[in-house]
């Protein structure tokens, strides 16, 4: 309890460095954080909670994944995708986005690794496919916490094997 | 105020939740002043997992003491969480490399867990079986079972069934094996895809008595079904154990063998 209490104390102390220090760490507030991109994201995405606030994942509330239908439909909607690519790549093609309070997602950031974890561009046409499936899925939970209704990280990672998927993660 | 007081109170539920809480270490026990501090470094920022400033005082920790493995093992778990396997792989290899004998178990369960990489898994497994020849190699990450029983998981998924049931077999039959939470469906399934339908019975039956769940009751179903026996109770049993929560759970991934209602419905 007393460990408890002086983190709690602790915490508003952290934010403000957030703040205070964005401009000179090599490191955002949070690990994995997603700042908005004129270039690439929509502008009329609505985050529910700002995005210099503390930025919650999808593991958080101890429901992990939340997809309706569950990770199945998404396994059966890529088996009826057309995903025919050149090449054999090996390896991972990771999507990370946001899902907003209201399920609705974007704020996509994409990266290929190869099988010994080292980022490539080997295959983008599958890449870029698979960026606009994740994009397609529609269907995500939107999470709770303490009653309040959040935004949160999640991830796809595609497993690559000879040019096709063979898994989907997490 | 008080708004602010709930946000910041959910915030810190949710570190507290989510933190691995790395086990401490006896920084009494460390040599060297600056190592000291380091390890004082780990136990107090490491619990702040994914912050900046977690990040940057890991990183100073680093510069007191490169050879603390544990510390680029913690500075690791928030990108391996998040999905940046990438990084997570520079930081992780670092701290193997310091001290394999620590965290090859680790690393070769977090290849498994996140990323499917059975053979990287193998490899790693494998790595510290040589280094611990006789007894247990320890536990996965998330308590699930004995590392031999993770290794006899990624050569099932290779394909390699006979090797994984072999691997199953002796390791449960060990005389101070624990059962992990799912060690006998592990075998029944894979006894399942052989078609040794006795045996794989036999399996979930033992999975039953320790700790039942909706995908064991599934299989149990499945099982009657192939021998044209009475399957519909079971089937309904299993969907019913689903909505009741009893299913294979993690927060972070899906289990291998998962099935999910869907498929317990279509059959």
């Amino acid at each position: 309890m007393k460990n408890l209490l002086f983190l709690l104390s602790l915490l508003p102390l952290l934010s403000n460095c957030q703040t205070e220090k964005a401009s000179v760490s090599k490191y955002p507030a949070q690990v994995g954080d997603i700042l908005f991109d004129k270039r690439t994201d929509d502008p009329n995405f609505k985050r529910c909670i700002p995005e210099n606030k503390y930025a919650y994942q999808y593991y958080n509330d101890s429901k992990g994944f939340q997809y309706k239908g569950e990770k199945l439909a998404i396994i059966e909607k890529l088996a009826k995708t057309d995903l025919t690519a050149d090449g054999k790549f090996n390896g991972y093609i990771v999507v990370r986005f946001l899902v907003n309070c209201e399920g609705k997602t974007d704020l996509f950031r994409v990266k290929q690794i190869d099988s010994e974890y080292h980022e490539v561009n080997q295959d983008n046409q599958l890449k870029d496919k698979l960026l606009s499936f994740t994009k397609s899925l529609d269907a995500w939970i939107p999470k709770e916490i303490e009653g309040k209704k959040i935004d949160y990280y999640q991830y796809i990672n595609y497993k690559i094997v000879d040019g096709k998927v063979s898994e989907i993660l997490p | 105020m008080e708004k602010f007081q709930k946000y910041y109170l959910s915030v810190l539920l949710v570190i507290l939740y989510s933190s691995h809480l790395s086990a401490q270490v006896n920084c009494t026990a460390v040599e060297g002043e600056n190592c000291k501090k380091a390890c004082e470094i780990f136990n107090y920022w490491g619990e702040f997992q994914g912050f900046r400033e977690s990040q940057e005082k890991l990183d100073e920790a680093i510069e007191l003491c490169p050879t603390f493995s544990n510390v680029y093992m913690e500075k690791a778990v928030p990108y391996l969480k998040r999905g940046d396997f990438e990084t997570w792989k520079q930081l992780i290899d670092k701290a193997v490399e310091l001290e394999p004998q620590k965290h090859l178990g680790y690393r070769g369960w977090c290849k498994y867990q996140f990323l499917r990489d059975y053979k990287g898994a193998i490899a790693d497994i494998e790595a510290l079986e040589k280094i611990y020849p006789t007894g247990y190699l320890g536990y996965s990450a998330n308590g699930d079972c004995e590392l031999h029983i993770a290794k006899a998981i990624c050569y099932s998924a290779l394909g390699q069934k006979e090797k994984a049931i072999k691997i199953i077999e002796q390791q449960i039959s060990a005389k101070d094996h624990n059962i992990g939470f799912f060690d006998y469906y592990q075998l029944g399934v894979t006894y399942f895809e052989l078609g040794k339908y006795d045996k794989a019975l036999e399996n979930f039956e033992k999975q039953s008595k320790q700790n039942d769940f909706a995908e064991n009751i599934y299989y149990k179903s499945k099982v009657s079904k192939i021998r044209n026996k009475d399957y519909l109770d079971l089937k309904k049993l299993a969907l019913k154990s689903y909505d009741e929560g009893k299913t294979m759970k993690d927060g972070y991934t899906h289990h291998f063998n998962k099935v999910y209602r869907a498929q317990i419905e279509e059959l």
